[in-house]
C-alpha cells in the first residue's frame, strides 16, 4: 500500500470496515511512513474532539419559549 | 422496528400532552444542533426547531409510520434549513465536485499535536475553531458529518436522512473528516509550536 491508497482507505481503517488483509497493508504502510502515521493520528484526534465537544443543546430561554408555544399549537390543532 | 413507535403516533393523534413532551425532549436538540450546524445562526435554527415540529403537529393524523419519528423529522429540519440557504445564496449546489473521482485532498499540514487537555475542551477558544472548522465545509458535507459523528446516526440512516446513496454518505464523510483534520491542524500546530 502507498501514501495515496492509505489516504483512500483512512477512514475504513478508522471506522474498522478493513478486510484483514487490507487492514493488514495499511498497519504495514503506517509502521514505516511517519507522515500517514500523523494523519491517521490526527484524524483520529479531530473526530475525536468533535464527538466530545458537538453536544450542544438549545439555550435554556430559547427551549422553555419553543416549548410552550408549541405544546400550545399541538393541543389547539 | 417502526412498529414500536405505534403507540406514541397513538398518543400524538389524541393530543396527549406527555407524547409531545417526550417527543419534544427527545429531539428537539439534535435538530437544534443540525440546523445550527448548518445555518450557524442562533435564531435561524430556534425557528428550524419550531417549524419542524409544527410540521409534525400539522402531519401526525397522516403519518403513516413509514419513517421513524426521528428519521422523519431530520428530513423535514435537514430541507427547511437547505431552503432558507438557497435564499441566502441562490446558486447553492448539493453536488459535490469531484465526487466521483478517486482523487482526494492532499494533506498538507503534517504536524502533529496534542489533545487539549480535558478541561480547555469547554472553552470558548476551542468551541470557535471547531465551529470555524465545521463552516469551512459545503453544507453537504456538513450535514453528513453532523449526522454520522455528532449524532451518531449510522450510514443507513443519514442516507435515508439527505436522500443519498450510502455509498455517497461515506464518501462525504471521509472527505469531511479529512477537510476538518486539515483545519484544526492549522490551528493546533501552531498553538502546540
Ligand atoms: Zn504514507
Amino acid at each position: 500500500m502507498n501514501c495515496e491508497q492509505l489516504l483512500q482507505y483512512l477512514s475504513d481503517y478508522i471506522d474498522q470496515n478493513l478486510d484483514e488483509d487490507l487492514s493488514a497493508e495499511a498497519q504495514e504502510h503506517l509502521a514505516t511512513c511517519p507522515n500517514c502515521r500523523v494523519v491517521l493520528d490526527t484524524t483520529q484526534k479531530t473526530i475525536s474532539l468533535f464527538r466530545k465537544q458537538g453536544k450542544r443543546v438549545i439555550p435554556a430561554h430559547r427551549r422553555q419559549r419553543l416549548f410552550s408555544q408549541l405544546q400550545n399549537a399541538f393541543q389547539q390543532k | 422496528m417502526t412498529n414500536t413507535e405505534q403507540p406514541l403516533i397513538q398518543a400524538l393523534r389524541q393530543r396527549n400532552p406527555e407524547a409531545f413532551t417526550q417527543v419534544f425532549n427527545q429531539y428537539s436538540d439534535k435538530i437544534y444542533r443540525l440546523a445550527i450546524g448548518l445555518l450557524n445562526n442562533e435564531d435561524e435554527a430556534e425557528g428550524i426547531v419550531q417549524e419542524t415540529f409544527m410540521r409534525l403537529i400539522e402531519h401526525i393524523d397522516q403519518f403513516e409510520g413509514r419513517s421513524q419519528i426521528g428519521t422523519w423529522l431530520y428530513r423535514v429540519a435537514y430541507n427547511l434549513c437547505i431552503d432558507h440557504l438557497r435564499k441566502q445564496q441562490p446558486n447553492l449546489t448539493l453536488a459535490e465536485e469531484h465526487e466521483n473521482s478517486a482523487k482526494l485532498p492532499q494533506p498538507v499540514i503534517l504536524t502533529n499535536w496534542h489533545q487539549p487537555p480535558e478541561k480547555l475542551l469547554a472553552s470558548e477558544e476551542i468551541m470557535t475553531q471547531l465551529d470555524k472548522a465545521i463552516e469551512s465545509l459545503s453544507p453537504t458535507l456538513r450535514a453528513v458529518f453532523i449526522l454520522r459523528e455528532i449524532e451518531g446516526l449510522s450510514t443507513a440512516e443519514t442516507a435515508q436522512i439527505l436522500n443519498l446513496t450510502p455509498g455517497t454518505v461515506k464518501v462525504r464523510l471521509h472527505r469531511a473528516r479529512l477537510q476538518l483534520r486539515e483545519q484544526l491542524a492549522a490551528y493546533f500546530a501552531e498553538q502546540t509550536a
